[in-house]
């Protein structure tokens, strides 16, 4: 008699989280279709003939009208459409004319290596960035607290390719301690599985290749992870300062609750919020941003293909890049958006509600 | 938090500990170089600088250039026959593809076919040939549409494709020979070469490793494995090279870094003679419409000053001072101690005699977004100009748009800046492009040049059947262009390398050894590495 009105309670808890995945995955489609019918279009406004420029500038003119017609791109916008429509109902993106091959050979090649950076440096927002700014709140107005700042404000100002370039200068040329470039060293080969050199060294059981792959992501993915980190650290902070202020922390106190436990227990889940959304945000973010530091660091990377695609305006290219980015960022933010209703019981209840 | 804090760092203290215990990769038989992305392996399509340089090891041609002087010598053939428009080619019988086929007559046509077909790359060299016939196992015959010089130059890029490895692995697509084996030749080697791919990521890089099997042997000191890097950063190279991780750059590194590299003791490799940069004017424009004009622009320019901006060290540049529209060592080249100058004065009565009047016009100088030196170039013409009173207004163009502006003479600027190279050697390839009436309005042509004597020269250079005569031609071409002027002369190019001091190429340090062929220096039979 006892359990089962819980086990009720528990199946209405869950119906609203389900409404509001199933909610936020129709509106993505919306979003994505969007997104292709809008990138189509720009890309085709980006001054220059791709087929010439994927020719070569000693094409002569009958190869580059012969190439248009291959890719349609003698007929109107509209038709242009319907063909990309009906090649990706069959999963095919067309062929890239950066790499000659099909665009979902390259996605499927690159995706991973960039995806992989990015888990890594979106862990090390989450390991190093909230710790931080729980600590300086804490600390509030002290040394450790100002230090903290200091640092969270060099990570956000200057970019990532800046913070790549000193790393490198610091950590790879005066302190060889860490590798200049690649995923992997030259003499491990990894047979590729999933493409995430960690989790393929893993899989084999190549403890060795796996220590060399994380050792070769430390640096890039940290650079990418500064801001990121510095960002985290002063909004917790900022947040948590807020919360402090709050009645029911004071009440806490007044019952003689450790700081350490009124910090991570009271003042800390409900200033994670913002600085979840923010580093979703920043997450998927760097799918696309990761350019200049997978350059400097030969990162064979999507973000570096997506930016070389765009130089050499190749229409399939940048189409299929920007709509891995952008399901990449539509997928992320749905798994922030329940991961914030599970944190937020007032986001919870309002979907029971509507 | 603190407990997080601690296992990440304990994580990352372990991570890097169990790194550092990891050797170095043995540098012993490899050698590493880059260049930029992508590496396009199928030889139907290549036509980069990354592309010939896998080209030119992984395949093989019917003939090569010879080393340290013109002319060409047979390589996977043994001699060639001309008569008239024919030309008949005995091949070699002791060579076999990486696949263990032998070499015969019916792969050099498929190669031909192949080619043609697809029409990429630099596929309209072969656009005056009408196909090839395999007369017996290793006797091929081409039959030419009309007489062309070029023709025997033009073989050193059909590199000879295994038929049997591409029709085993035809893909999809229409007709019969569906994709020609598209899909294949592009992740995979199918050649005659001293080289074979070990893997290819068009992005990454490409390995090779040695063919013990080559026909013509491979010397015990070449490298083993060869790791061609793509789109290395500037700054990398420059790491990578300076702890030993890397061999040769790319010819792409700024001036600065190379001259920072050679400070540190890497060597310096070079490869001249194939081609120049040239700035361009639009000769249907006013005032360039009128050669004093273009004569007094051209007088004006500051040779030397030009040569100081991409000078490495004080013997090495990026080029050399030019003596005529030819670069030094092709046919019809000045001598290479006739080098243009600056002359104010002489400048000064060009544009006194020219129709226009240095108020009447603002001049617009273009440079190409993607080559940042040529804004250098752009600022030193403004500057050199303004000294005749004449104003000019510059504009930053990406390469993508320039090439659409040029295909119209009204939208093209009044003057461009090219680097223009001879993809075979030969000066066909250099000027046809460049300067016939035909071919006016590409990215090669924006001068617009219509002048029938050029016309005449470039077919008699064209269809010569003698060097001599052919040396006469383009010696006359290249007095007329510096009589009319449709383009300064910049300074002939020469590509610099920074290397490590464990590698020896004397294909590109030794004169009496280079091709006189863009990329075939990077040949790495004949390259030394030290253990």
């Amino acid at each position: 008699m006892v359990a089962q009105p819980a086990i009720v309670q528990r199946r209405d808890a869950m119906t609203p989280v389900l409404r509001l995945l199933a909610k936020r995955l129709a509106t993505s489609l919306i979003v994505l279709v969007g997104v292709s019918m809008l990138i189509f279009a720009i890309a085709r406004i980006i001054p220059g003939d791709p087929a010439r420029i994927a020719l070569g500038p000693n094409a002569t003119a009958e190869q580059i009208a012969a190439l248009r017609a291959q890719l349609h791109l003698d007929q109107s916008v509209f038709v242009q459409y319907g063909y990309f429509v009906a090649d990706v109902l069959r999963g095919d993106l067309g062929i890239s004319l950066y790499t000659n091959r099909p665009v979902t050979t390259d996605i499927a090649q690159f995706l991973p290596a960039t995806l992989e950076l990015i888990l890594v440096a979106g862990a090390m927002m989450i390991a190093f960035g909230l710790p931080l700014g729980i600590w300086s709140a804490r600390y509030k107005g002290k040394w450790a607290d100002n230090l903290i700042r200091l640092i969270s404000l060099l990570g956000v100002s200057a970019p990532s390719f800046v913070w790549a370039v000193i790393l490198m200068l610091l950590f790879a040329f005066y302190l060889p301690l860490f590798p200049i470039a690649g995923r992997i060293s030259d003499d491990i080969v990894v047979t590729p599985v999933t493409g995430f050199l960690m989790i393929d060294t893993l899989v084999a059981g190549n403890l060795r290749a796996f220590a060399d792959a994380a050792w070769h992501i430390a640096l890039p993915a940290f650079a990418l992870a500064l801001s990121g980190i510095g960002q985290a650290a002063r909004l917790t902070r900022a947040n948590m300062v807020e919360t402090y202020e709050r009645p029911y922390i004071e009440m806490a106190r007044s019952y003689g609750f450790s700081e350490r436990r009124i910090a991570n227990r009271y003042a800390f889940k409900p200033s994670l919020i913002p600085s979840l959304t923010i580093i979703g945000l920043d997450f998927a973010a760097m799918l696309g941003n990761a350019f200049l530091v997978e350059a400097i660091f030969a990162w064979p990377g999507l973000s570096r293909y997506g930016v070389e695609v765009i130089l050499r305006k190749d229409l399939n290219g940048i189409v299929g890049t920007v709509l891995i980015i952008s399901a990449t960022f539509l997928i992320v933010n749905i798994i922030v958006d329940l991961l914030i209703a599970f944190l937020n019981p007032r986001i919870r209840h309002s979907q029971r509600a509507s | 938090m603190t407990t997080t804090l601690k296992t990440w760092g304990a994580a990352l203290l372990a991570a890097t500990t169990m790194a550092a215990a990891i050797p170095a990769a043995q540098a012993g038989g490899v050698l590493r170089l880059d260049e930029v992305a992508v590496g396009e392996l199928d030889p139907g399509k290549a036509s980069d600088y990354a592309d010939s340089i896998l080209m030119f090891n992984v395949y093989d041609t019917l003939v090569i250039p010879n080393q340290g002087g013109p002319g060409h010598q047979p390589h996977l053939a043994t001699s060639w026959e001309q008569d008239g428009t024919s030309v008949t080619f005995k091949l070699r019988d002791d060579v076999t593809f990486n696949s263990g086929n032998p070499l015969t007559a019916e792969d050099v046509v498929f190669s031909l076919e192949r080619m043609k077909t697809l029409g990429q790359g630099l596929s309209y060299l072969f656009g005056d040939v009408e196909g090839a016939e395999a007369l017996d196992e290793h006797t091929v015959r081409f039959d030419l549409a009309r007489p062309y010089a070029p023709f025997i130059a033009a073989l050193v890029r059909l590199p000879i494709i295994d038929k049997q490895a591409v029709m085993d692995n035809l893909g999809e697509g229409e007709g019969e020979m569906g994709d020609w084996g598209q899909a294949y030749l592009s992740a995979n080697s199918a050649g005659t070469g001293a080289y074979t791919v070990v893997s290819h990521n068009p992005q990454q890089e490409t390995v090779m490793e040695m063919n013990p099997d080559y026909f013509l042997g491979v010397p015990e000191a070449a490298p083993d494995t060869v790791r061609l890097r793509y789109g290395l950063e500037a700054a990398t190279v420059r790491t990578l090279i300076t702890q030993g991780e890397h061999d040769i750059a790319s010819q792409w590194l700024p001036p600065e870094v190379i001259k920072a590299l050679e400070a540190n003791g890497a060597q310096l490799f070079t490869e001249s003679g194939t081609g120049a940069f040239y700035v361009k004017m639009n000769t249907t424009k006013p005032p360039l419409d009128d050669v004093n004009c273009r004569l007094a622009l051209s007088k004006a320019f500051d040779y030397g000053a030009a040569l100081q901006m991409i000078a490495i060290t004080d013997q090495i540049a990026q080029g050399s001072a030019p003596t005529g529209a030819i670069p030094v060592g092709m046919f019809g080249a000045n001598p290479a101690d006739q080098t243009l100058g600056r002359d104010l004065d002489a400048a000064k009565q060009h544009l006194a005699d020219c129709q226009y009047s240095p108020e009447d016009f603002t001049l617009e100088i273009s440079w190409i977004a993607e080559v940042p030196i040529e804004e250098r170039f752009a600022l030193l013409m403004q500057a050199n100009f303004a000294e005749l009173g004449i104003r000019s207004e510059i504009t930053k163009l990406p390469w993508a748009l320039f090439s659409e502006q040029v295909s119209k003479p009204e939208n093209t600027p009044h003057i461009s800046q090219l680097f223009v190279n001879a993809v075979t050697g030969d000066p066909d390839t250099l000027l046809y492009g460049q300067y016939h009436s035909s071919t006016a309005g590409t990215w090669q042509s924006p001068e617009y040049l219509n002048d029938p004597e050029v016309d005449r020269h470039l077919e008699a250079g064209r269809t010569a059947q003698t060097p001599q005569a052919r040396e006469q031609a383009y010696s006359a071409l290249n007095e007329r262009l510096m009589e009319i002027a449709p383009t300064i002369y910049g300074y002939d190019r020469q590509s610099v390398f920074a290397a490590s001091s464990r590698v020896k190429a004397p294909a590109l340090t030794d004169p009496e050894a280079a091709f006189g062929l863009d990329g075939m220096g990077f040949s790495f039979r004949l390259m030394e590495v030290a253990d």
